[in-house]
């Protein structure tokens, strides 16, 4: 069993080395992909029960160098609750992409590279999360970076892909640079990189060095998450990537650097005071949640709206996560699981519609849903998670969110933190128009004549979708077994740093630094919502009214109809000379034909946009595309963090 | 002399740092970024620097408790870094030749289709 | 045996009281009511007050068309499942003491069920493939974005007036909320909800899509917006959903903020008919609770409607954000500080 983090990592990296040597052929090369991400998967899943349920860490040394004298010499890993809560969902969207990407992808050339390329990015944030060595963590930082900084420039004709990817390598090599000075800064203060003698260490030995260290870190993993002044890379990279590479940089790579923040936080510099560290995390969160929906609001882009939607709500996982209460990281937690779980939904989507229609533009679009019904219902199922409608899952998420922050408030006394719950519901809502925007202009509304051949995407790629659709069911009717089984436990790893210490470093090493848990984990909730009774209620509602609306109506509309038919096939022809109208509801009242009038999506929400003007108009020169102005805001926002972790030291 | 290395290797990470902020050529934010790598490779190595400090070359056994040498850990980790560093180079330039074909230019202000 | 009782007894709570056929009769009737208001207040005769019921069944009788350009399964799916959220909605709002499902749902998530009929009709609009239905979900969605911010601070500050009243610093349970006012008195009469009241006022038309607010269905210049393409029977489903949006607002704002209004009525009932107060109780309850409710259609809907004309959908925006919101701010301030 100690060995199973080691395999799920190598697992990746494997594969990935396999497909460049043997990748030329097809079949061997699906299911070498396959292998390598379900191995993984399987892996990690048979050590959820120990390490989520009965509680165990497992702490694996490489060539079995285990700490010496009280000094970790070795690289290790280790797999905690959070790492483990992390790691599996990782491992699941990187499954399902996968599966995606074989029909997906069949059509590109230089297939092998794509497969290698995805797998590296597989096995970096593997490597990350379950990763015990700060140094460790830097370098799958870079392998990840590169990979997907690859992968996004790799239908290189794609309009902007090869801008997007150098405008994410730079920046992106800014905020790796930065994890590397954190990274060594931390080791000439305490000359181990190891994360648990760290954590040991750091309590007690906080100064301006650690501090700028944090800062540095900080900033570093922000630009993995693509937290707020960052964000802007995230829309390019993800409108030019496939679509499976989106899921991996929306669902996973997000993830990495959401991982590192809570890690860095909570366990290594949880003495830091935070009190003010969580003012600047929230108030980060809730910058980034509700500046990107107003973003998206603006967009025109299927796939770029949906980028500025991912780092919305990972400004919600962060808000959350950073209110150093349990309710508050489960519940950021819960919300980053189902961030990858509607996220790649919607994002495999979105490549469905590329896929079959050969443009994302909401502009051009319309109709879809009689061409693509399956797609339609897997869509509007991400659509309502991700906007919070119960019964889905982000609904059960963002509510326990809602309640954490206002619980914060009351508790604090601080009268901003209710602030903070009204941007959440406030943005919740505006996400649900942006969905509103993409489902009216891309899937309802008129069918554009040059679509009129579309066809339902391969089965490959509806079996992708309908497991994250799936878990997106599910993970919203059972919040309660969510809670227990796996945001539960994490959370509780969050909190409990000293387990962490000794299961690394021996038993009794964090007593000898007298450190005390920081927390105590338990918490009830306030409000009360059980979806289960609610959607019986529903059905047994909704059974009842259409029992009703079908007994009443059923035999005279189907003679209606009848007789409709009956009355086009002998007057169809000749109800207007030399239109040839086929049924005469397509002719509006005054004879004319009806012609193609959809309602575009930038025009939707005209009435919101009109009292904004002034803002949209300021964001939308402010996001010049000028790779110069993204590095400025990189360095104003770690000298902004750095000054700030100055003054609060 | 130590101080003095600390204060060029920051140096030279805000002399990178400048250079990608302000150069609006996209082969001089290469060479800002690579100077910015260098700055940290040089942070790295004056961290583990001990004065006075042999080579940390030993086999088993020549390992005694009063042999002094500068810290080995920083050294094997900046040869990883400037490995890493070479890949940022190789890949940026790459990417910056595909963009000259496609854009025909090499100034970050044309390159910004992708915007608002 | 006790269990089939049990379930007999929520199977009646859904479908007779307070679900859908008392939904189905009080939503009908305030709807009649506010037509026949607005009538007397322009002036006019108006249709007798069962004329909603005469509407519902006409319909029923009508031919549905189903547009060629819509998708047949969303189009007539969507009013089913706006009219069935709408009702399970209704029975999570407490009639006074009594509370058909209370452990189901508290104040944020009856806020969010609120959405989704308001989204079925989105749906089903744009799933008609009208171009004056995409007009019209765009103002709709617009509005439900311009009423969601006071509504939130509106209900926030009714969880931290009662949760400090109860020392449990906040209360999100409807029910709890209700118990809390049954037992001490309506929150109408504190200080520091009046401009909470206000707001949730002025949310009401503007939830319910009544005139001055109503640019999402303008009839006279979009044809109704979201429901141009809609007839028949889909079409009589939607009306009755407005009408049960009638009665989940006004019941809601009852439940907030006027729960111990029962009180005073039972202790003179009691004072009278000591032996029958308690058996009549629950029919007094309701009776009380559908007074209140016309008297707030009366008020809040079909007088706003007399005096007003419509506003264009930014306007409708501004004043939401600016005036409502600002009622709703001053109320959680003033509940913040203890007031």
């Amino acid at each position: 069993m100690n060995h199973y983090p080691i395999l799920a990592i190598m697992a990746y990296f494997l594969c990935a080395f396999l497909i460049v040597v043997f990748g030329k052929n097809r079949a061997v090369r699906n299911i070498l992909g396959f292998i390598g991400t379900a191995a993984p998967l399987c892996l990690l899943i048979m050590l959820a029960e120990p390490v989520l349920f009965n509680g165990a860490i497992i702490s694996y040394w490489m060539g079995n160098r285990a700490p010496v004298g009280g000094y970790a010499i070795g690289i290790a890993l280790e797999v905690d609750a959070l790492g483990l809560f992390f790691g599996l969902l990782i491992a699941t969207a990187v499954f399902v992409a996968m599966i995606y990407s074989f029909s997906y992808m069949s059509h590109d050339d230089n297939e092998p590279q794509y497969y290698t390329l995805f797998l590296m990015l597989c096995g970096g944030v593997m490597g990350l999360v379950l990763s015990g060595d700060l140094f460790n963590m830097f370098i799958m930082v870079e392998i990840l970076t590169f990979a997907a900084v690859a992968l996004t420039a790799f239908r290189n004709k794609v309009f902007g892909a090869l801008e997007a990817a150098f405008k994410y390598l730079v920046v992106g090599c800014i905020g790796s640079t930065c994890i590397l000075a954190g990274t060594i800064m931390l080791y000439a203060q305490a000359h181990t990189l190891n994360f648990a003698q760290l954590a040991a260490f750091l309590p007690g030995n906080l100064n301006t060095a650690t501090i700028i260290a944090y800062a540095l870190l900080f900033i570093g993993f922000c630009t993995k998450a693509f937290l707020v002044p960052f964000h802007p890379l995230a829309a390019d990279a993800h409108g030019a990537a496939p679509a499976p590479v989106s899921v991996l940089i929306s669902g996973v790579l997000t993830k990495s650097g959401l991982y590192g923040i809570i890690r860095l936080t909570y366990i290594l510099f949880r003495t830091m005071g935070l009190g003010t560290v969580q003012f600047w995390l929230v108030f980060l969160g809730s910058v980034s949640m509700f500046l990107c929906v107003t973003m998206a609001l603006a967009q025109h882009d299927f796939k770029r709206l949906l980028a500025f939607h991912s780092i919305s709500q990972i400004g919600y996982v962060l808000t959350a996560a950073g209110l150093a209460t349990a309710l508050g990281v489960s519940s950021g937690l819960y919300h980053a699981m189902n961030h990858t779980l509607f996220k790649g939904l919607l994002f495999l989507c979105a490549g469905a519609v590329l896929h079959e229609t050969g443009t994302t533009d909401l502009g051009k679009l319309g109709g879809l849903s009689k061409k693509m019904p399956v797609t339609t219902v897997l869509f509007l199922i991400g659509a309502f998670s991700i906007s919070g409608i119960p019964p889905f899952n982000g609904f059960a998420s963002k509510w326990l969110i809602y309640q954490a922050t206002y619980q914060k408030a009351v508790e604090s006394g601080n009268i901003g933190f209710l602030l903070v719950t009204v941007v959440c519901l406030v943005t919740s809502t505006l996400t649900l128009a942006s969905f509103v925007k993409v489902t009216q202009s891309v899937f309802f509304g008129q069918l554009p004549k040059e679509y009129e051949n579309v066809k339902e995407v391969p089965f490959g790629m509806r079996l992708g979708m309908g497991i994250l659709a799936f878990l997106c069911i599910v993970t919203g009717l059972f919040p309660g077994l969510v809670q227990r089984f796996l945001t539960g436990p994490a959370s509780n790893a969050v909190f409990h740093a000293n387990s962490y210490i000794d299961a690394m470093m021996g038993f009794g090493y964090a007593e000898k630094f007298g450190l005390a848990d920081t927390l105590p984990v338990s918490f009830e909730s306030v409000g009360v919502w059980s979806p289960i009774s609610w959607l019986c209620l529903l059905l047994i509602m909704l059974f009842a009214i259409t029992i009703v609306a079908l007994t009443s109506k059923r035999d005279r509309i189907s003679a209606a109809d009848k007789k409709a038919q009956a009355a086009n096939a002998v007057s169809g022809p000749s109800f207007l000379d030399g239109a040839p109208a086929a049924n005469k509801y397509e002719l509006f009242f005054g004879g004319e034909e009806s012609t193609y009038s959809q309602v575009g999506g930038d025009d939707l929400f005209w009435g919101f946009k009109h009292n904004w003007r002034h803002y949209f108009s300021f964001m939308h020169d402010l996001h010049s595309g000028i790779v110069n102005d993204y590095s400025l805001w990189a360095v104003v926002a770690l000298a902004l963090a750095m000054l700030y972790a100055m003054i609060i030291l | 002399m130590i101080l003095l290395n600390y204060i060029a290797s920051f140096f030279l990470i805000v002399l990178g740092l400048y250079c990608i902020v302000v150069k609006y050529d996209l082969m001089k934010t290469v060479i800002g970024l690579s100077i910015m790598d260098y700055g940290v490779n040089l942070l790295i190595i004056t961290v583990g620097f001990n004065p006075g400090g042999t080579a940390p070359i030993y086999s088993f056994g020549e390992l005694r408790p009063e042999s002094f040498f500068v810290d080995p850990i920083p050294q094997a980790l900046t040869l990883t870094s400037i490995v890493i560093g070479a890949c940022v180079t190789a890949m940026s330039l790459s990417l910056v030749i595909k963009l000259k074909e496609m854009y025909g230019t090499t100034d970050t202000h044309e390159i910004r289709r992708l915007r608002g | 045996m006790t269990v089939f009782l049990d379930a007999l007894r929520y199977l009646a709570y859904i479908l007779i009281f307070p679900g859908f056929i008392f939904c189905f009769l009080t939503g009908m009737l305030l709807c009649g009511i506010d037509r026949k208001l607005v009538a007397r207040m322009q002036k006019r005769v108006g249709p007798p007050i069962l004329q909603p019921f005469y509407d519902f069944f006409k319909l029923f009788g009508k031919e549905t068309i189903v547009p060629a350009q819509a998708n047949r399964t969303v189009f007539l799916l969507a009013p089913l499942v706006g009219l069935a959220a709408q009702v399970v909605l209704q029975l999570f709002i407490p009639v006074f003491s009594f509370s058909a499902f209370s452990g189901v749902a508290d104040i944020i998530v009856v806020l969010y069920l609120l959405l989704i009929p308001a989204l079925s009709v989105i749906l089903g609009a744009a799933s008609s493939g009208s171009p004056y239905a995409g007009v019209g979900l765009s103002r709709e969605m617009v509005t439900i974005l311009a009423v969601e911010l006071p509504l939130v601070l509106v209900l926030l500050a009714v969880a931290k007036t009662v949760g400090n009243a109860m020392g449990t610093g906040l209360c999100f349970s409807l029910s709890r909320i209700v118990e809390y006012q049954v037992a001490n008195g309506s929150l109408i009469t504190k200080l520091s909800m009046l401009p909470a009241v206000a707001a949730m006022l002025l949310i009401i038309p503007g939830e319910t899509g009544s005139h001055p607010f109503d640019a999402a269905e303008a009839e006279t210049e979009i044809c109704e917006g979201m429901l141009a393409e809609y007839s028949g029977a889909p079409l009589a489903v939607y009306k009755l959903s407005h009408s049960v949006k009638l009665l989940t607002m006004t019941s809601l704002f009852t439940a907030l903020f006027l729960g111990g209004a029962c009180r005073w009525v039972e202790k003179l009932l009691l004072g009278i008919y000591p032996a029958m107060a308690a058996g009549i109780a629950i029919v007094v309850e309701i009776i009380i609770l559908f007074l209140i409710c016309a008297v707030l259609v009366a008020v809040c809907v079909s007088l706003i409607h007399a005096v007003t004309a419509r506003l264009r959908i930014e306007q409708l925006f501004k004043y939401y954000w600016t005036v409502v919101t600002g009622l709703a701010a001053v109320s959680v301030v003033l509940a913040w500080y203890g007031l």
